[in-house]
């Protein structure tokens, strides 16, 4: 199987790791990955922001470098959800983008969701993992994509590591893209609450499929005193292969 | 749905929202609970309309007349709602609403036979042409305005017993 | 930014305020996590989503046909010896309900909650014109001898701890401080009782209207709207147009999603069917009945895109969940209706030039329309109300610069990996961003991923 891989933004300019965990992830389930080199920004900024001929900028480019048949695997629910859910809203009046819209949006999948639905690799899970590992739900991945347990399958799978439930994890960390830039204060407040529910969980790691939220989530734990490592879903699953 | 049937779950929902359903096997039975039940109240009101409450026997001392003055009221209400444990009382016949809102207790008398299933199928009953007021009580006057904490027995009253009879 | 001669919202200064006050913040955070608890629990082993399904149609086929809602319920209220009237704007609803009052003499008005008496500042046009005017709702009691407005559309008092509430009512009431939730109320109950028998007149609001008996229905936990309702010689209701009920068949499901979404309960103690004039209990007198429906920008929002809004219930499950809302409250907005509804149905009833600023009171996290009971798409509008911020320029300019550079950049992947180098990942919110947000960020890696590909 060949699939296009989309890194986001933030695993490109902050995070390569990632991108290098999603690699091996794809490359050991022996799937050819494409990385289209033109690709940029999938447009979620402008698009939360209220800038639709902004976001619809981006999303053309998108929709012709990423064109063809192969899925498209995006480690990262809002920027997945963007293309899976306001792409096609873009272009509702125009029908010919909104067709290939539509088409893009049916091929696109969140790395977690791809992993469970497609690949069903929590069928025979990751052989070498440890310690305790909790989950943030992210907001777009859970309530836009739907994707309530797929990233719970993978991590359930992990042999030698233990899932311990967060309480409120799906509750908005604060991150919210242009929100953590507009409203510092609420989305640090929010962040430190998500940091308290980590804390009570006693885990070693936190994970989620959103860099927005881990970047926001290690803000706070930076101001506090805490012994929980932070991690992409990406990660998590590689270094348990 | 059988009557007993319908009976039961209307009891256990009323239980749930804190009003105090009582059965009443057969209609001589029901003085001696009465007697019970108001054993501490100083004064009682009801208003004699309905053949029921004709047959509610209350000692003269604490039998009043005037709503304003009773801490208690005995009255006959027009139906119980299985789905939500409610009772219902209206304005038909000239009846008095505050009867159930006024004293601090609350005895209603509902009949077995007028016990419905759902909402739905009281308000097809009632059909268009309502009384002037129509309301549901589901268990005693309560507010949670103060730090969400329940207080029971705010402007109507804090003690709700259902008779079925 | 601000347009000449407009007066905008401060929001960002006002949620600053309120995360620096722990009372409050001890006192949302216990409230929304009770409220979501007690929810979650009533929509347990129920068909939630079926009914949810069910209700949204029916709001959506109400507002498509409002007005023809309206005339049906006038013309039935008005059969069974109401006096109906329907108000455009906020100050005609208060002009006629002054005239009211005047009309039957009446000085002493006792209230039950109503947030549309409060969206038309009801109270204190009353208060200015001489009239005595109680709030009888404990919560809505407790703001108004503080001085205050309602924080929540359900629960009026939330911002306040127990403790607060005490020694304001030592303070205005004179009574023996206590923090026993049980004896405020009791003090709140001996003290309204009066002013229900002595009251000239009561203003109610309503829940819903029935068009096709004509009825009004309220949804009451405490008494008070009871009492409101059946004792005085006068009532007034005021409610708003949107709040149509097709017949009184459609009543069962409303009652169902409503109390549910509110407070967690099966039914509120108390729902009140009111049809027509009443008559007295012990008097026999008959009593007058007027219902005031106010428009006040209801009709031309429901012709508009945004209509959707309006089939908003008033239960306050979004608040309930928003985590915006929860970490800052009510007053935050500045608004009658706060949270995620509020933000956009003051957008809408206000106009951006006031309101704009409360779009950014959201993450978008989407948690507001998972939890609506009629299904408004509330995530859906605020994406679309922040488009028309920008399409009205009501956006901040270093970010409308910003997003055009951007918007050019996406189309042009060197161009794009040029201006990530320089400003981070984040580059086109760069110029807007305070130096606060800047430090919490990660720094930029020198080896990007798109360059092992290179």
């Amino acid at each position: 199987m060949r699939v296009q891989l989309f890194a986001t933004c933030l695993v490109d300019t902050f995070f390569p790791e990632t991108g290098e965990a999603v690699l091996k992830i794809l490359d050991h389930y022996g799937v050819n990955i494409v990385y289209p080199r033109e690709q940029t920004c999938c447009g979620k900024p402008p698009n939360s922001a209220g800038y639709r001929k902004e976001a619809r900028q981006a999303a053309k480019h998108f929709i012709s470098v990423f064109d063809g048949t192969d899925p498209i695997v995006i480690p990262s629910g809002s920027c997945a959800s963007m293309v899976k859910n306001h792409y096609p809203d873009l272009f509702k009046d125009d029908p010919k983008m909104f067709r290939k819209a539509e088409a893009l949006a049916r091929r696109t999948f969140e790395l977690s969701q791809f992993l469970v639905n497609v690949l069903k690799v929590h069928e025979t899970g990751f052989p070498n993992g440890h310690g305790k590992i909790t989950y943030h739900a992210s907001c777009q991945l859970t309530r836009e994509l739907g994707a309530r347990t797929e990233p719970l399958e993978l991590l359930k799978s992990i042999k030698g590591a233990e899932f311990v439930p967060m309480n409120n994890a799906d509750r908005c960390c604060g991150f919210g893209g242009v929100f953590m830039g507009k409203m510092p204060e609420i989305s640090m407040a929010l962040a430190d609450d998500k940091v308290d529910s980590i804390i009570e969980t006693n885990a070693d790691i936190v994970t989620g499929c959103d860099h927005g939220c881990l970047m926001n989530i290690t803000d706070a734990a930076k101001r506090r005193n805490v012994d929980f490592q932070i991690k992409h879903i990406a990660t998590v699953l590689a270094e348990a292969l | 749905m059988r009557n007993e049937e319908l009976i039961r779950i209307f009891m256990e929902n009323a239980s749930k929202v804190a009003a105090k359903p009582i059965r009443v096997e057969g209609s001589n039975k029901l003085n001696d609970i009465l007697d019970e039940i108001l054993a501490n109240e100083t004064s009682v009101y009801c208003p004699a309309k309905t053949e029921l409450e004709k047959s509610v026997i209350i000692d003269v001392e604490r039998r009043v007349e005037a709503l304003e003055n009773a801490t208690s009221s005995v009255e006959e209400v027009v139906a119980g709602i299985a789905e939500t444990g409610s009772i219902v009382v209206s304005s038909a016949n000239g009846r008095a609403l505050q009867t159930s809102l006024l004293p601090t207790y609350h005895v209603a008398l509902l009949s077995a036979d007028n016990i419905f299933a759902s909402l739905d199928e009281f308000f097809k009953i009632m059909g268009n042409d309502l009384p002037t007021n129509v309301t549901f009580i589901t268990g005693p006057s309560r507010t949670a305005d103060i730090e969400l904490t329940l207080t029971i027995g705010v402007h109507g009253p804090e003690k709700v017993s259902i008779l079925v009879i | 930014m601000k347009k000449p001669g407009g007066q905008s919202i401060n929001f960002r200064d006002n949620a600053r305020q309120a995360l620096q006050n722990p009372t409050l913040r001890r006192a949302m955070r216990h409230a929304t996590e009770t409220f979501r608890n007690k929810r979650n629990d009533a929509i347990d082993g129920i068909p939630f989503e079926e009914w949810r399904e069910q209700a949204s149609e029916l709001r959506k086929s109400i507002i498509g046909n409002i007005n023809g809602y309206v005339d049906e319920f006038a013309v039935n209220a008005t059969k069974r010896g109401a006096i109906v009237h329907r108000a455009k704007t906020a100050a005609d609803a208060r002009d006629l309900i002054t005239a009211i009052l005047k009309d039957n003499g009446a000085k002493s008005i006792v209230k039950s909650k109503s947030m549309v008496t409060e969206e038309i500042h009801l109270n204190k046009c009353l208060a200015d014109l001489g009239f005595r005017v109680i709030e009888t709702d404990l919560g809505e009691y407790i703001i108004q001898i503080a001085g205050e407005t309602p924080s929540h559309i359900i629960v009026p008092a939330i911002h306040r701890s127990k403790e607060q509430i005490g020694q304001l009512f030592c303070e205005k009431l004179g009574c023996d401080f206590s923090d026993d939730p049980a004896v405020l109320t009791d003090t709140a109950r001996k003290l309204l009782r009066q002013e229900f028998l002595s009251a000239d007149a009561a203003i109610s609001g309503a829940n819903c209207y029935i068009a096709n008996t004509g009825s009004i229905v309220l949804f009451t936990n405490e008494g008070n709207g009871r009492m409101v309702t059946t004792l005085p010689p006068l009532h007034i209701v005021v409610t708003s147009i949107e709040k149509a009920l097709p017949s009184i068949d459609d009543l069962p499901l409303l009652m169902r999603l409503l109390p549910r979404s509110a407070t967690g309960q099966v039914l509120t103690s108390y729902l009140s069917i009111i049809s027509g004039q009443r008559m007295a209990y012990s008097t026999m007198d008959t009593k007058r009945l007027h219902i005031v429906l106010l428009d006040n920008g209801r009709s031309e929002i429901a012709r508009g895109p945004y209509w959707e809004m309006l089939k908003c219930i008033k239960c306050g499950a979004c608040m309930n969940v928003c985590p915006v809302y929860g970490m800052i409250g009510g007053h935050a907005y500045a608004s009658t209706y706060p949270g995620p509804m509020g933000v956009i149905l003051s957008t809408l009833l206000n106009g951006l030039e006031n309101a704009h600023p409360l779009l950014d009171a959201t993450t978008l996290c989407g948690a507001c329309a998972e939890a609506c009971p009629v299904k408004v798409p509330l995530l859906k509008l605020l994406y679309e109300l922040r488009e028309m911020r920008v399409a009205k320029g009501y956006n901040n300019t270093l970010e409308g610069v910003s997003m055009r550079g951007f918007g050019i950049a996406a189309k042009n992947a060197h161009i794009f990996r040029t201006g990530q180098a320089s400003a981070g990942a984040l580059w086109p919110l760069a110029g807007i961003l305070s130096p606060v947000t800047v430090n919490r960020l990660p720094k930029p890696v020198k080896r990007t991923f798109r360059r092992r590909f290179s």
